[in-house]
């Protein structure tokens, strides 16, 4: 069983998970800014404002949104480097880069390039960008060591890593209505809304399987970051690394 | 969250006043309170300074002092003095020390305009004259008894 991985809580063949995170987010494209806003009661909104105004991305700024979808992070961004700095929406799926790119042209955001690629596999030089985003995306990819390897790679001397992604509750009785909320309720919602309940069992399944804050922040460490802390956010529902290459 | 408020308020001052941080490019600064609660680290690099409360980072120097003595070191006190007064202990490259407080003292610390970056300006104005209020009466808890007294023995003087 060495070459599986986990797709939820399913073991499947390391070659196959791409495959099949594509499926799901080719199904959820279309539909996915409002599941979030219906999922999360809106909260994604806020994790997202908290990131960027976290990230110290300044006028000029380089920045990379990897796994960037429909775009939310890279319009802050856009704003924040203005006409001076680059910001590139990234993104393994066409679908979801398809309505990202669609979201900020109809946004009237200029200056945003759209690249579709793999995280684990980013076709930049290194030392390019002073930031590099991946705002939910972690979780479904396959070598997670390698993709943060190659964040680290592509983000200048000084560059900061910004990793928004569900975590692991220490509160007991959150950590209970959120297991009964993910397993009962937000399947149900993707039935209903998004006529697809396999995608959203696969969701929380996957949150259940990503590493645990302290286990990530290790992960960003041992990639060769400086530094890196976290931030829980709603009671560690969701967390953010920020890792620094000093 | 108080690390990401001071970075950010931190930066927009640095980037307001065209200051250069690069003579501490490369340094780490863990600064520290001893009377409230904030214990950070000042990492300068990339032309930016990130605020972290990392405890695990190796600072090239350790800085420990009070509030009302980190207040006179912004308004351009002599860090010599304020280490021969034994008023703030120093640990480490003195001479980044020194660096990082040459760049506190040519900001010109705006309260207002740092909070509206938060709150709006209508809020951060409201609280700025409710401190300047403050600021101007000498002894303002006094003052504030003293007009309570007057308003409980002749509250109609108050109408």
């Amino acid at each position: 069983m060495e070459n599986t991985t986990h797709f939820g809580f399913k073991d499947v063949a390391t070659q196959d998970k791409q495959g099949m995170v594509r499926s799901v987010f080719d199904s959820v494209a279309n539909k996915y800014d409002l599941m979030n806003d219906v999922l999360s009661f809106g909260a994604h909104r806020l994790w997202k404002h908290y990131t960027i105004a976290t990230s110290n991305v300044k006028a000029g700024d380089k920045v990379l949104d990897i796994a960037g979808g429909t775009g939310d992070l890279a319009r802050a961004f856009a704003m924040k480097v203005g006409d001076t700095g680059q910001v590139v929406l990234s993104d393994i799926n066409a679908a979801m880069l398809g309505e990202g790119r669609k979201n900020l042209i109809n946004r009237g955001v200029p200056g945003v390039a759209f690249v579709q690629l793999s995280g684990e596999q980013i076709p930049f030089s290194d030392n390019t960008f002073d930031c590099v985003s991946i705002a939910f995306g972690l979780r479904n990819v396959t070598d997670k060591d390698q993709c943060i390897g190659e964040m680290y790679r592509v983000l200048k001397p000084g560059g900061c890593l910004l990793i928004l992604e569900f975590s692991k509750t220490d509160i007991a009785l959150l950590e209970k209505f959120y297991d009964f909320y993910s397993f009962n309720v937000m399947p149900q919602l993707g039935k209903i809304i998004a006529n697809d309940e396999e995608s959203y069992q696969y969701l929380a399944e996957s949150i259940r399987k990503h590493p645990d804050q302290e286990t990530l922040k290790q992960m960003v460490l041992d990639a060769g970051f400086g530094t890196c802390e976290y931030h829980n956010l709603s009671g560690g529902i969701v967390a953010l690394h920020k890792g620094i290459k000093v | 969250m108080q690390s990401m408020i001071l970075q950010s308020a931190l930066n927009h001052l640095l980037e307001a006043h065209q200051i250069d941080i690069r003579p501490l490019d490369g340094k780490t600064v863990y600064f520290s309170l001893q009377d409230l609660p904030i214990a950070v680290n000042f990492i300068c690099t990339n032309d930016r300074i990130f605020v972290t409360t990392d405890a695990t980072i190796n600072a090239d120097v350790d800085i420990k002092l009070k509030s009302n003595v980190f207040l006179k070191l912004i308004q351009g006190e002599d860090l010599t003095e304020l280490l021969r007064q034994d008023k703030i202990m120093i640990h480490g490259d003195v001479k980044t020390a020194q660096l990082l407080v040459d760049l506190l003292q040519q900001v010109e610390f705006d309260f207002e305009e740092a909070l509206s970056k938060f709150t709006g300006d209508i809020v951060a104005h409201q609280v700025g004259k409710i401190a300047k209020k403050f600021k101007s009466s000498d002894n303002s808890l006094a003052s504030i008894k003293d007009k309570i007294t007057n308003f409980l023995i002749t509250p109609k003087r108050f109408h």
